[in-house]
């Protein structure tokens, strides 16, 4: 086996019997679930069962109480990993996309590169207006997050994570706060970016998205993982009844 | 031991100024309440003479310290009618704080929903009577967040008539601080009087927040 | 008239002088207010429970008791203690700490009102806590605290008025010289009402037109459009 075929088998993400409680509420009850390279995985299941959990636990937005997370070669829940390290390599994009609102679109996508990954301003205009391109938003760069809307400020979000040179990609639900014919438009940047290449793991309820770009749809409900497998045999050939009704 | 005798003959000497301290806040309140009232309805509800005597008071009196206010009307008053220094210093003070309370009351009425004239209208109210009967029992409920926290400074604020030799707590402190020569100990205790009377004061007003707080 | 016109020639050279002493009280008090503000309020948020207790009862003190009161005890109580200050230090450090409590609770409310989606989204591009409160949350607390900072400048030029009670020789100290000398309070007074008046209100719209600077659609206020 040659050092690029290891790489490639190595997986991105692998998460090993991950347990997490709020309080008394158990959200995640013994999760396993590895990414491997170029991956798209949607995780789909009704409401409230862990699957916002479980993605922040990728990039320790939430701290697992039991069990183990591994990013490429490092586990990152082994004590004294640093967290804001892992975060750099891990993007993600939230239901309520979290712009920083004093700061203009460019500079939004900027703002990682500069103060995290300390590059040089001018280098940093020059990526930053390349991942707004990325987006199809080089023409809204000096717009501030309250002059865009729902779906722009989204798609600058998914530059902002971009910016970092992520190697794996978390969206939380990323058109669920968005007016039905605004997703269109975050889906495409979502599909292009799978189309690229880029590593992705997508909690989201868009099925259609699912079926057409997911490489592997993951179905949760109350903390387990109940089913899992390629869309196809997912979405037509359900082992588990819940998947079928939630089509 | 003798410490604590120290504290208690200080603590009585100056508590007396507490219920000058009270008694100038309540007038002080009660003077700005009424012109804050007047000149809050002149502003929002008042033709343009009325509004611009509102505005005048309100801004005017804001812009100037209320020191320098009490100065002035003190004097003024004490050369129009013979008042005693408690009466001249709380007046003055009120008017201070009317100009304070006039912006409270005009916000207030200001958010009370122009539907409510409309209606008030509809059933054949005078625009008084509306503003009167309704737009205003609306408006003190809206208002009360803000008139504590007025009320409070009002409160810090009549230790200022202490310069026009209103016998108050601070007043009183001096007193002691002539006789015991002890400046420290003196002042020590007038503000731990004062903490425990603004503590007091918000408190209460926080409760009658509680309780009349207009649920829309 | 002419009295009058001579009568304003003599007072107004001291009450000049005064109306220096005061803006420079004003103005160092708010800058130590700022020093102390900006840590105490960062710091009644995000600092350990006991930190926060502690700056809680600074706050608390210098807030609910009365200022007058504070710089006598600043002046005249703490030399008693083996503390002595001379006036002006007396008065810049009284209304500068009197200022820093009421400037940190501002800043406080600011700092509470960024949501909290900002903290984690700059956490999620790799920002430590520090560095997110630096470069995310407080430039937006401190766009927001503005108008709040502007009636607080405003206010402690106002309550500068207090000092000429330690014999700081501020506007209102000449006019207390003025007034016995001339035995004419009324006018005095009314004179230096002007003098405030006019200082209130180049300040109030200076301060005015730093806060529009300083806007951010969204932000401070609402966009004039809401996108494409």
């Amino acid at each position: 086996m040659t050092n690029s075929e290891a790489a490639k088998t190595q997986p991105i993400v692998r998460l090993e019997d991950i347990y997490k409680a709020f309080g008394v509420t158990e959200v995640l009850k013994g999760v396993s679930l590895s990414l491997m390279p170029q991956e798209v995985v949607v995780l789909v299941g009704p409401s409230g069962t862990g699957k916002s959990t479980l993605l922040r636990c990728v990039n320790l937005l939430s701290r697992p109480d039991k069990g183990r997370i591994w990013l490429e070669e490092l586990e990152i829940t082994a004590p004294g990993v640093n967290e804001d390290k892992v975060r750099q390599r891990v993007g993600m994009v939230f239901q309520e996309f979290n712009l920083f609102t004093h700061l203009t679109a460019l500079e939004n996508v900027m703002i990682g590169m500069t103060k995290v990954l300390k590059m040089d301003k001018r280098a940093a205009h020059a990526k930053a207006l390349e991942e707004l391109e990325r987006v199809g938003l080089a023409n809204r760069a000096d717009h501030y997050p309250a002059q865009l809307s729902g779906g722009q400020k989204q798609r600058v979000a998914i530059a902002r994570a971009l910016g970092m040179d992520p190697h794996v990609m978390l969206f939380d639900e990323p058109t669920s706060a968005l007016d039905p014919e605004l997703t269109g438009e975050v889906l495409a940047v979502m599909q292009k970016l799978a189309f690229e290449g880029m590593t992705m793991m997508v909690v989201s309820h868009e099925m259609g998205f699912a079926r057409e770009v997911a490489d592997r749809v993951v179905f949760m409900e109350g903390g387990y993982i109940v089913e899992a497998g390629p869309p196809e045999q997912m979405f037509d050939h359900p082992q588990v009844d819940r998947t079928r009704v939630s089509q | 031991m003798e410490f604590v005798q120290k504290f208690i003959t200080t603590f009585q000497f100056i508590v007396e100024g507490l219920w000058v301290t009270i008694g100038v806040t309540v007038v002080a309140l009660a003077v700005g309440f009424v012109l804050g009232i007047l000149a809050g309805v002149a502003r929002v509800y008042g033709n343009k003479f009325l509004a611009g005597i509102g505005t005048t008071y309100s801004v005017v009196v804001r812009a100037v310290p209320v020191i320098v206010i009490i100065f002035i009307l003190f004097f003024v008053i004490s050369s129009l009618v013979d008042l005693t220094a408690f009466w001249a210093g709380s007046l003055a003070l009120g008017f201070a704080s009317g100009a304070y309370q006039t912006e409270i009351f005009r916000g207030a009425l200001r958010s009370v929903s122009g539907g409510q004239m409309t209606a008030a209208s509809a059933i054949g109210m005078s625009r008084w009577q509306a503003i009167r009967h309704i737009i205003l029992p609306q408006a003190l409920r809206l208002a009360l967040p803000a008139w504590g926290n007025e009320a409070t400074l009002v409160l810090k604020d009549s230790t200022l008539v202490f310069a026009v030799g209103v016998p108050e707590v601070l007043r009183r402190a001096e007193y002691v601080k002539a006789r015991t020569f002890d400046p420290f100990f003196a002042y020590s205790v007038a503000l731990l009087l004062y903490l425990a009377l603004t503590l007091v004061t918000t408190q209460v007003l926080r409760q009658a927040e509680n309780r009349y707080r207009l649920r829309l | 008239m002419n009295d009058f016109l001579m009568f304003l020639q003599d007072v107004i050279p001291s009450l000049l002088k005064g109306t220096v002493i005061t803006l420079e009280i004003a103005g160092v008090s708010l800058l130590l207010g700022v020093v102390v503000g900006l840590p105490v309020g960062l710091g009644r948020v995000y600092g350990p429970t006991w930190l926060k207790r502690v700056l809680g009862i600074y706050t608390t003190f210098f807030q609910g008791t009365p200022l007058l009161i504070q710089l006598f005890f600043v002046y005249y109580g703490l030399p008693a203690a083996g503390i002595t200050f001379d006036r002006f230090t007396a008065a810049f450090l009284t209304l500068g700490l009197n200022s820093g409590a009421y400037q940190a609770e501002y800043l406080r409310g600011a700092l509470q009102s960024v949501s909290e989606g900002q903290m984690t989204a700059a956490r999620a591009i790799g920002m430590s806590k520090w560095q997110a409160i630096r470069a995310i949350i407080l430039p937006q607390a401190l766009r927001l605290v503005l108008p709040a900072w502007s009636n607080e400048a405003i206010s402690m030029l106002k309550y500068t008025a207090v000092v000429y009670l330690i014999a700081v020789p501020d506007l209102m100290g000449q006019a207390k010289i003025l007034s016995s000398k001339y035995f004419a309070p009324i006018q005095i007074y009314l004179i230096v009402a002007v003098f405030y008046l006019v200082l209130v209100g180049i300040t109030y719209f200076v301060l005015r037109a730093v806060e529009k600077r300083a806007g951010i659609p969204g932000l401070t206020y609402s966009p004039e459009h809401g996108g494409a």
